[in-house]
Protein backbone atom coordinates (compact mmCIF):
# COMPACT_ATOMS: atom_id res chain seq x y z
CA UNK A 1 0.00 0.00 0.00
CA UNK A 2 2.65 2.58 0.96
CA UNK A 3 4.58 3.07 -2.36
CA UNK A 4 8.33 4.50 -1.55
CA UNK A 5 8.56 8.23 -1.32
CA UNK A 6 11.10 8.67 -3.82
CA UNK A 7 9.40 6.52 -6.41
CA UNK A 8 6.10 8.46 -6.12
CA UNK A 9 8.13 11.35 -6.36
CA UNK A 10 9.99 10.44 -9.95
CA UNK A 11 6.08 9.02 -11.08
CA UNK A 12 5.07 12.76 -9.99
CA UNK A 13 7.78 14.64 -11.37
CA UNK A 14 6.89 13.15 -14.81
CA UNK A 15 3.50 14.20 -14.64
CA UNK A 16 3.25 17.40 -15.81
CA UNK A 17 3.36 18.52 -19.60
CA UNK A 18 7.09 17.71 -20.97
CA UNK A 19 7.08 21.28 -22.98
CA UNK A 20 7.79 23.06 -19.90
CA UNK A 21 11.56 22.64 -19.47
CA UNK A 22 12.56 26.32 -18.15
CA UNK A 23 9.58 25.83 -16.04
CA UNK A 24 9.88 22.49 -15.15
CA UNK A 25 13.68 23.69 -13.76
CA UNK A 26 12.09 26.05 -11.42
CA UNK A 27 10.07 23.77 -9.90
CA UNK A 28 13.01 20.69 -9.64
CA UNK A 29 14.68 23.54 -7.78
CA UNK A 30 11.83 24.12 -5.50
CA UNK A 31 8.92 22.35 -5.47
CA UNK A 32 10.06 18.86 -5.84
CA UNK A 33 12.72 18.27 -3.07
CA UNK A 34 12.61 16.85 0.27
CA UNK A 35 9.27 14.68 -0.13
CA UNK A 36 7.68 12.28 2.43
CA UNK A 37 10.24 13.48 4.95
CA UNK A 38 9.84 12.64 8.76
CA UNK A 39 9.74 16.50 9.54
CA UNK A 40 6.53 16.60 7.59
CA UNK A 41 5.28 16.30 10.89
CA UNK A 42 5.77 19.18 12.08
CA UNK A 43 3.74 21.90 13.13
CA UNK A 44 3.04 24.60 10.19
CA UNK A 45 3.58 27.44 12.44
CA UNK A 46 6.95 26.39 13.57
CA UNK A 47 7.62 25.95 9.79
CA UNK A 48 6.03 29.44 8.83
CA UNK A 49 8.00 31.35 11.82
CA UNK A 50 11.35 29.29 11.27
CA UNK A 51 11.53 28.12 7.92
CA UNK A 52 15.23 28.07 8.04
CA UNK A 53 15.75 25.79 10.96
CA UNK A 54 13.77 23.07 9.33
CA UNK A 55 15.46 22.38 6.01
CA UNK A 56 18.86 23.51 6.91
CA UNK A 57 19.64 19.93 6.44
CA UNK A 58 18.32 19.31 3.21
CA UNK A 59 19.58 22.63 1.81
CA UNK A 60 22.95 22.17 2.78
CA UNK A 61 22.67 18.66 1.46
CA UNK A 62 21.68 20.12 -2.14
CA UNK A 63 24.49 22.74 -1.92
CA UNK A 64 27.56 20.39 -0.70
CA UNK A 65 26.30 18.60 -3.86
CA UNK A 66 26.64 21.35 -6.38
CA UNK A 67 30.26 22.05 -4.59
CA UNK A 68 31.67 19.39 -3.69
CA UNK A 69 32.91 15.55 -4.93
CA UNK A 70 31.58 12.25 -4.54
CA UNK A 71 33.28 11.96 -1.15
CA UNK A 72 31.06 13.64 0.68
CA UNK A 73 28.36 11.00 0.27
CA UNK A 74 29.88 8.61 2.69
CA UNK A 75 29.33 11.43 5.84
CA UNK A 76 26.07 11.82 4.65
CA UNK A 77 25.03 8.48 4.82
CA UNK A 78 26.17 8.51 8.00
CA UNK A 79 23.86 11.59 9.28
CA UNK A 80 21.23 9.78 7.01
CA UNK A 81 21.44 6.48 8.79
CA UNK A 82 20.99 8.27 11.95
CA UNK A 83 18.24 10.19 10.99
CA UNK A 84 16.06 6.99 9.97
CA UNK A 85 16.69 5.83 13.59
CA UNK A 86 15.91 8.91 15.35
CA UNK A 87 13.07 9.22 12.93
CA UNK A 88 10.48 7.85 15.20
CA UNK A 89 11.15 10.22 18.07
CA UNK A 90 11.25 13.23 15.35
CA UNK A 91 14.22 15.21 16.46
CA UNK A 92 16.18 17.83 14.61
CA UNK A 93 19.64 17.76 14.00
CA UNK A 94 21.31 20.57 16.90
CA UNK A 95 23.17 23.38 15.69
CA UNK A 96 26.02 22.17 16.94
CA UNK A 97 26.40 18.39 15.25
CA UNK A 98 25.21 20.14 12.31
CA UNK A 99 28.61 22.42 12.20
CA UNK A 100 30.30 19.54 13.47
CA UNK A 101 29.40 17.71 10.03
CA UNK A 102 29.60 20.60 7.77
CA UNK A 103 33.16 20.49 9.82
CA UNK A 104 33.88 17.04 8.58
CA UNK A 105 32.59 17.30 5.57
CA UNK A 106 35.10 20.59 4.81
CA UNK A 107 38.40 18.40 5.70
CA UNK A 108 37.40 15.50 3.63
CA UNK A 109 36.77 17.90 0.39
CA UNK A 110 39.79 19.39 1.60
CA UNK A 111 41.92 16.26 1.85
CA UNK A 112 40.72 15.46 -1.28
CA UNK A 113 41.72 17.87 -2.77
CA UNK A 114 45.44 17.97 -1.33
CA UNK A 115 46.19 14.17 -1.83
CA UNK A 116 45.12 14.00 -4.82
CA UNK A 117 46.78 16.28 -7.23
CA UNK A 118 45.45 15.13 -10.63
CA UNK A 119 41.95 15.93 -9.00
CA UNK A 120 43.07 19.22 -7.99
CA UNK A 121 44.46 20.18 -11.32
CA UNK A 122 41.21 18.73 -13.16
CA UNK A 123 38.93 20.91 -10.27
CA UNK A 124 39.28 24.71 -10.63
CA UNK A 125 41.21 25.59 -7.79
CA UNK A 126 38.48 28.39 -7.21
CA UNK A 127 36.32 25.13 -5.83
CA UNK A 128 38.52 24.91 -2.75
CA UNK A 129 39.30 28.36 -2.02
CA UNK A 130 35.62 28.59 -2.54
CA UNK A 131 34.70 26.09 0.02
CA UNK A 132 37.33 27.70 2.45
CA UNK A 133 36.33 31.20 1.72
CA UNK A 134 32.22 29.99 2.08
CA UNK A 135 32.72 28.88 5.90
CA UNK A 136 35.06 31.37 7.14
CA UNK A 137 33.62 34.50 5.41
CA UNK A 138 30.10 35.64 4.02
CA UNK A 139 28.06 32.96 5.72
CA UNK A 140 24.93 35.13 6.42
CA UNK A 141 25.09 35.54 2.42
CA UNK A 142 24.91 32.16 1.71
CA UNK A 143 22.35 31.33 4.08
CA UNK A 144 19.90 34.11 3.19
CA UNK A 145 20.28 32.66 -0.62
CA UNK A 146 19.72 29.51 0.64
CA UNK A 147 16.45 31.50 2.22
CA UNK A 148 15.63 33.17 -1.31
CA UNK A 149 12.91 31.70 -3.29
CA UNK A 150 14.35 31.53 -7.08
CA UNK A 151 13.50 34.61 -9.13
CA UNK A 152 11.62 32.97 -11.21
CA UNK A 153 9.49 31.89 -8.65
CA UNK A 154 9.52 35.09 -7.33
CA UNK A 155 8.30 36.77 -10.35
CA UNK A 156 5.34 34.50 -11.19
CA UNK A 157 4.19 34.66 -7.81
CA UNK A 158 4.57 38.48 -7.54
CA UNK A 159 2.85 38.82 -10.98
CA UNK A 160 -0.25 36.65 -10.31
CA UNK A 161 -0.53 38.29 -6.96
CA UNK A 162 -0.82 42.08 -8.85
CA UNK A 163 -3.44 40.62 -11.09
CA UNK A 164 -5.44 38.99 -8.12
CA UNK A 165 -5.41 42.50 -6.14
CA UNK A 166 -5.89 44.38 -8.98
CA UNK A 167 -9.57 43.32 -9.88
CA UNK A 168 -9.86 43.16 -5.97
CA UNK A 169 -9.15 46.85 -5.54
CA UNK A 170 -11.75 47.18 -8.27
CA UNK A 171 -14.34 45.44 -5.89
CA UNK A 172 -13.17 47.25 -3.03
CA UNK A 173 -13.57 50.68 -4.99
CA UNK A 174 -17.52 49.78 -6.35
CA UNK A 175 -17.97 48.44 -2.91
CA UNK A 176 -16.63 50.16 -0.08
CA UNK A 177 -15.68 53.50 -1.70
CA UNK A 178 -12.01 55.44 -3.18
CA UNK A 179 -11.65 56.95 0.02
CA UNK A 180 -11.82 54.19 2.60
CA UNK A 181 -8.69 52.79 4.31
CA UNK A 182 -8.55 49.71 3.16
CA UNK A 183 -8.84 50.14 -0.47
CA UNK A 184 -5.74 52.98 0.20
CA UNK A 185 -4.04 49.57 1.87
CA UNK A 186 -4.55 48.04 -1.67
CA UNK A 187 -3.65 50.05 -3.22
CA UNK A 188 -0.27 50.79 -1.65
CA UNK A 189 0.47 47.13 -2.02
CA UNK A 190 -0.19 47.22 -5.85
CA UNK A 191 1.71 49.80 -6.12
CA UNK A 192 4.94 48.26 -4.41
CA UNK A 193 4.41 45.49 -6.24
CA UNK A 194 4.26 48.09 -9.37
CA UNK A 195 7.39 49.34 -8.47
CA UNK A 196 8.62 46.05 -8.01
CA UNK A 197 8.14 44.52 -10.78
CA UNK A 198 9.55 47.61 -13.11
CA UNK A 199 13.10 47.59 -11.41
CA UNK A 200 12.85 44.12 -12.18
CA UNK A 201 12.20 44.94 -15.97
CA UNK A 202 14.60 47.64 -15.41
CA UNK A 203 17.70 45.29 -14.34
CA UNK A 204 16.67 43.03 -16.90
CA UNK A 205 16.75 45.65 -19.78
CA UNK A 206 20.56 47.13 -18.96
CA UNK B 1 -19.61 43.56 2.13
CA UNK B 2 -22.16 40.23 1.57
CA UNK B 3 -20.82 38.05 -0.77
CA UNK B 4 -22.96 35.39 -0.22
CA UNK B 5 -25.72 34.88 -2.77
CA UNK B 6 -29.00 34.75 -0.98
CA UNK B 7 -29.63 31.05 -2.84
CA UNK B 8 -27.28 29.86 -0.77
CA UNK B 9 -28.88 30.72 2.69
CA UNK B 10 -32.27 29.48 1.19
CA UNK B 11 -30.41 26.10 0.06
CA UNK B 12 -28.54 25.19 3.73
CA UNK B 13 -32.58 25.77 5.20
CA UNK B 14 -34.07 23.35 2.92
CA UNK B 15 -31.19 20.96 3.42
CA UNK B 16 -31.46 20.92 6.88
CA UNK B 17 -35.21 20.04 6.57
CA UNK B 18 -34.36 17.27 4.23
CA UNK B 19 -31.55 15.60 6.74
CA UNK B 20 -33.51 13.17 8.49
CA UNK B 21 -35.80 11.35 5.66
CA UNK B 22 -35.47 7.51 5.70
CA UNK B 23 -36.64 5.98 2.31
CA UNK B 24 -34.86 5.84 -0.47
CA UNK B 25 -37.13 7.90 -2.65
CA UNK B 26 -36.25 10.91 -0.30
CA UNK B 27 -33.06 10.23 -0.59
CA UNK B 28 -32.67 10.58 -3.83
CA UNK B 29 -34.82 13.76 -3.43
CA UNK B 30 -31.96 15.11 -1.60
CA UNK B 31 -29.36 14.82 -4.36
CA UNK B 32 -31.79 16.27 -6.88
CA UNK B 33 -32.33 19.12 -4.33
CA UNK B 34 -28.73 19.92 -3.77
CA UNK B 35 -28.26 19.59 -7.62
CA UNK B 36 -31.10 21.79 -8.24
CA UNK B 37 -29.26 24.85 -6.79
CA UNK B 38 -26.61 24.48 -9.22
CA UNK B 39 -24.34 22.62 -7.33
CA UNK B 40 -23.04 19.91 -10.52
CA UNK B 41 -19.82 18.71 -9.92
CA UNK B 42 -18.06 19.94 -13.08
CA UNK B 43 -14.71 19.31 -13.36
CA UNK B 44 -12.50 22.12 -11.14
CA UNK B 45 -9.51 22.63 -13.03
CA UNK B 46 -6.62 24.74 -11.84
CA UNK B 47 -5.56 27.27 -14.60
CA UNK B 48 -2.19 25.85 -16.24
CA UNK B 49 0.73 28.51 -15.63
CA UNK B 50 -0.96 29.57 -12.13
CA UNK B 51 1.70 29.36 -8.79
CA UNK B 52 -0.44 26.89 -7.87
CA UNK B 53 0.06 24.35 -10.89
CA UNK B 54 3.46 24.30 -10.31
CA UNK B 55 3.15 23.03 -6.75
CA UNK B 56 2.98 18.83 -5.90
CA UNK B 57 1.72 16.87 -3.22
CA UNK B 58 3.50 14.43 -1.70
CA UNK B 59 1.90 11.26 -3.18
CA UNK B 60 2.31 9.00 0.28
CA UNK B 61 0.92 11.43 2.94
CA UNK B 62 -1.01 14.35 0.57
CA UNK B 63 0.78 17.13 2.04
CA UNK B 64 2.96 19.75 0.59
CA UNK B 65 7.23 19.66 1.29
CA UNK B 66 8.94 21.93 2.98
CA UNK B 67 9.47 24.33 0.28
CA UNK B 68 6.53 24.31 -1.56
CA UNK B 69 5.23 25.26 1.87
CA UNK B 70 7.69 28.37 2.05
CA UNK B 71 7.11 29.13 -1.16
CA UNK B 72 3.16 29.32 -0.39
CA UNK B 73 3.88 31.63 3.07
CA UNK B 74 5.22 33.94 0.72
CA UNK B 75 2.55 33.91 -1.59
CA UNK B 76 -0.28 34.28 0.73
CA UNK B 77 1.71 36.76 2.17
CA UNK B 78 1.48 39.03 -0.94
CA UNK B 79 -2.57 38.66 -0.62
CA UNK B 80 -2.59 39.74 2.65
CA UNK B 81 -2.63 42.90 1.92
CA UNK B 82 -3.79 44.19 5.13
CA UNK B 83 -1.55 42.26 7.25
CA UNK B 84 -3.74 40.81 9.37
CA UNK B 85 -2.35 36.90 8.50
CA UNK B 86 -5.94 36.41 6.90
CA UNK B 87 -7.44 36.99 3.69
CA UNK B 88 -11.44 38.36 3.84
CA UNK B 89 -13.97 36.99 1.47
CA UNK B 90 -13.33 39.37 -1.41
CA UNK B 91 -9.62 38.74 -2.07
CA UNK B 92 -10.75 34.64 -1.21
CA UNK B 93 -13.10 34.89 -3.87
CA UNK B 94 -10.41 36.56 -6.35
CA UNK B 95 -7.61 34.43 -5.92
CA UNK B 96 -9.91 31.25 -6.15
CA UNK B 97 -11.26 33.12 -9.01
CA UNK B 98 -8.32 33.63 -10.70
CA UNK B 99 -6.50 30.57 -10.28
CA UNK B 100 -9.30 27.76 -10.75
CA UNK B 101 -12.57 27.30 -12.78
CA UNK B 102 -14.52 28.02 -9.75
CA UNK B 103 -17.91 29.46 -10.08
CA UNK B 104 -19.00 32.04 -7.77
CA UNK B 105 -21.83 30.20 -5.71
CA UNK B 106 -18.73 27.37 -5.20
CA UNK B 107 -16.15 29.70 -4.07
CA UNK B 108 -18.78 30.88 -1.41
CA UNK B 109 -19.31 27.44 -0.27
CA UNK B 110 -15.94 26.70 0.16
CA UNK B 111 -15.30 29.81 2.07
CA UNK B 112 -18.11 29.26 4.44
CA UNK B 113 -16.15 25.68 5.11
CA UNK B 114 -13.25 26.85 5.63
CA UNK B 115 -14.31 29.70 7.71
CA UNK B 116 -15.02 27.53 10.77
CA UNK B 117 -14.12 30.16 13.30
CA UNK B 118 -16.90 32.23 11.58
CA UNK B 119 -14.34 35.20 11.59
CA UNK B 120 -15.15 36.05 7.73
CA UNK B 121 -11.81 35.52 7.09
CA UNK B 122 -9.63 32.53 6.31
CA UNK B 123 -5.90 32.44 8.10
CA UNK B 124 -3.48 30.56 6.93
CA UNK B 125 -3.73 26.77 8.26
CA UNK B 126 -6.98 27.24 6.17
CA UNK B 127 -5.72 28.28 3.08
CA UNK B 128 -2.68 25.51 3.23
CA UNK B 129 -5.50 23.22 3.76
CA UNK B 130 -7.52 23.80 1.14
CA UNK B 131 -4.23 24.22 -1.71
CA UNK B 132 -3.70 20.78 -0.41
CA UNK B 133 -7.40 19.89 -1.54
CA UNK B 134 -7.16 21.99 -4.81
CA UNK B 135 -3.95 19.42 -5.44
CA UNK B 136 -5.36 16.44 -4.65
CA UNK B 137 -8.21 17.15 -7.30
CA UNK B 138 -5.94 18.22 -9.79
CA UNK B 139 -4.00 15.31 -9.77
CA UNK B 140 -7.30 13.09 -9.10
CA UNK B 141 -5.63 11.97 -5.07
CA UNK B 142 -8.98 12.80 -3.76
CA UNK B 143 -8.91 8.90 -2.21
CA UNK B 144 -6.08 9.08 -1.15
CA UNK B 145 -6.47 12.19 0.19
CA UNK B 146 -9.38 11.73 2.24
CA UNK B 147 -8.06 8.39 3.86
CA UNK B 148 -4.56 10.37 4.58
CA UNK B 149 -6.65 13.09 6.40
CA UNK B 150 -10.13 11.32 7.15
CA UNK B 151 -10.51 13.89 10.46
CA UNK B 152 -10.35 16.94 8.96
CA UNK B 153 -12.35 16.31 5.87
CA UNK B 154 -14.89 14.78 8.10
CA UNK B 155 -15.10 17.87 10.27
CA UNK B 156 -15.01 20.36 7.16
CA UNK B 157 -18.19 17.66 5.97
CA UNK B 158 -19.94 18.53 9.00
CA UNK B 159 -20.56 22.02 8.80
CA UNK B 160 -23.67 21.88 11.73
CA UNK B 161 -20.75 20.40 14.06
CA UNK B 162 -23.51 17.42 14.67
CA UNK B 163 -20.58 14.84 14.04
CA UNK B 164 -22.55 13.28 11.92
CA UNK B 165 -22.83 14.33 8.18
CA UNK B 166 -25.80 13.54 5.41
CA UNK B 167 -25.91 12.85 1.53
CA UNK B 168 -26.30 16.91 1.05
CA UNK B 169 -23.15 17.74 2.68
CA UNK B 170 -21.35 15.29 0.61
CA UNK B 171 -23.11 16.18 -2.61
CA UNK B 172 -22.64 20.09 -1.61
CA UNK B 173 -18.68 19.74 -1.74
CA UNK B 174 -18.51 16.59 -5.06
CA UNK B 175 -16.98 19.56 -6.89
CA UNK B 176 -14.26 19.22 -4.02
CA UNK B 177 -14.09 15.76 -3.24
CA UNK B 178 -15.32 14.12 -6.44
CA UNK B 179 -17.40 11.37 -4.85
CA UNK B 180 -19.80 10.39 -7.44
CA UNK B 181 -23.54 9.79 -7.07
CA UNK B 182 -23.09 5.92 -7.29
CA UNK B 183 -20.10 6.12 -4.51
CA UNK B 184 -22.54 7.92 -2.71
CA UNK B 185 -25.31 5.54 -2.88
CA UNK B 186 -23.08 2.65 -2.07
CA UNK B 187 -21.66 4.52 0.88
CA UNK B 188 -24.56 5.22 2.51
CA UNK B 189 -26.16 2.18 1.94
CA UNK B 190 -23.14 -0.46 3.14
CA UNK B 191 -21.51 1.96 5.77
CA UNK B 192 -24.00 3.27 7.55
CA UNK B 193 -24.21 0.59 10.06
CA UNK B 194 -26.57 2.90 12.55
CA UNK B 195 -29.34 3.29 9.96
CA UNK B 196 -30.14 7.34 10.06
CA UNK B 197 -28.73 8.38 6.65
CA UNK B 198 -26.33 9.62 8.80
CA UNK B 199 -22.46 8.67 8.90
CA UNK B 200 -20.59 9.47 12.27
CA UNK B 201 -17.27 9.37 11.76
CA UNK B 202 -16.25 5.65 12.27
CA UNK B 203 -18.66 4.62 9.22
CA UNK B 204 -16.82 7.67 7.23
CA UNK B 205 -13.21 5.98 8.53
CA UNK B 206 -14.45 3.09 7.38
CA UNK B 207 -15.64 4.35 3.93
CA UNK B 208 -12.62 6.53 3.34
CA UNK B 209 -10.66 3.07 3.83
CA UNK B 210 -13.13 0.87 1.35
CA UNK B 211 -12.41 3.56 -1.67
CA UNK B 212 -8.74 3.65 -1.17
CA UNK B 213 -8.73 -0.14 -1.22
CA UNK B 214 -10.73 0.27 -4.29
CA UNK B 215 -8.41 3.09 -5.65
CA UNK B 216 -5.58 0.61 -5.10
CA UNK B 217 -7.50 -2.26 -7.12
CA UNK B 218 -8.15 0.63 -9.73
CA UNK B 219 -4.43 1.35 -10.05
CA UNK B 220 -3.13 -1.86 -10.42
CA UNK B 221 -5.88 -3.09 -12.83
CA UNK B 222 -4.68 0.10 -14.93
CA UNK B 223 -0.98 -1.01 -14.99
CA UNK B 224 -1.98 -4.52 -15.54
CA UNK B 225 -3.77 -3.06 -18.80
CA UNK B 226 -0.49 -1.17 -19.85
CA UNK B 227 1.68 -4.06 -19.19
CA UNK B 228 -0.63 -6.13 -21.77
CA UNK B 229 -0.88 -3.17 -24.12
CA UNK B 230 3.15 -2.88 -24.44
CA UNK B 231 3.12 -7.12 -24.48
CA UNK B 232 1.04 -6.70 -27.48
CA UNK B 233 3.23 -4.10 -29.25
CA UNK B 234 6.39 -6.04 -28.68
CA UNK B 235 4.11 -8.89 -30.27
CA UNK B 236 3.14 -6.89 -33.30
CA UNK B 237 6.60 -5.34 -33.76
CA UNK B 238 8.29 -8.81 -33.41
CA UNK B 239 6.27 -9.97 -36.28
CA UNK B 240 6.62 -7.15 -38.69
CA UNK B 241 10.34 -7.60 -38.40
CA UNK B 242 10.45 -11.15 -39.14
CA UNK B 243 7.64 -10.65 -42.41
CA UNK B 244 10.34 -8.14 -43.31
CA UNK B 245 13.01 -10.23 -42.94
CA UNK B 246 11.16 -13.15 -44.93
CA UNK B 247 10.83 -10.96 -47.39
CA UNK B 248 14.27 -9.75 -48.10
CA UNK B 249 15.96 -13.35 -47.98
CA UNK B 250 16.81 -14.43 -51.32
CA UNK B 251 14.90 -17.57 -51.42
CA UNK B 252 11.53 -15.61 -50.66
CA UNK B 253 13.01 -12.98 -53.60
CA UNK B 254 13.45 -15.79 -55.73
CA UNK B 255 9.81 -17.19 -55.72
CA UNK B 256 8.65 -13.49 -56.02
CA UNK B 257 10.23 -12.97 -59.11
CA UNK B 258 8.91 -16.66 -59.86
CA UNK B 259 5.70 -16.06 -59.28
CA UNK B 260 5.34 -12.83 -60.73
CA UNK B 261 7.07 -14.11 -64.52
Amino acid sequence: MEDKPLKALDKSSGHRASGKSSQQDIRNLWTTATLSQPKLNVALSDVCEDSEGSSVSSRTRRWRKQTAGHDWDASWEALEDRKDKDSFKQEELDEHSLLELEMRLDSSVGSHVEDDDESRTEKPSSVSSFNIAKHTHHRAYWMEQHNRLPLPLIELMENEALEILTKAFRSYRSGIGRDHFLTKQLQRQIEGLKRRQNKRLHVSAH
Amino acid sequence: MDCFPPCFKTFAIRASLFQHSSSEAEFSLQLQAARAFGLKSARMKLKEGSFLWYLYLDKLYCLLSVRNVKALVDYFHLLDVHRKNTLNDVLFYHFLHHVTTLKRRQINIVFNMLDWSAMGEIGFDQFYMLVCILLARENQLEEQFIFRHSRPVFELLDLDGELKIGADNFHMYNFLFNIKRQELRELYHDFDITGDRLLNYKEFKLFTMFSMDKYQERQKAEKEKEKDKDKDKDKVLLKKKRSHQVNMSPNTSFWNKWIRK
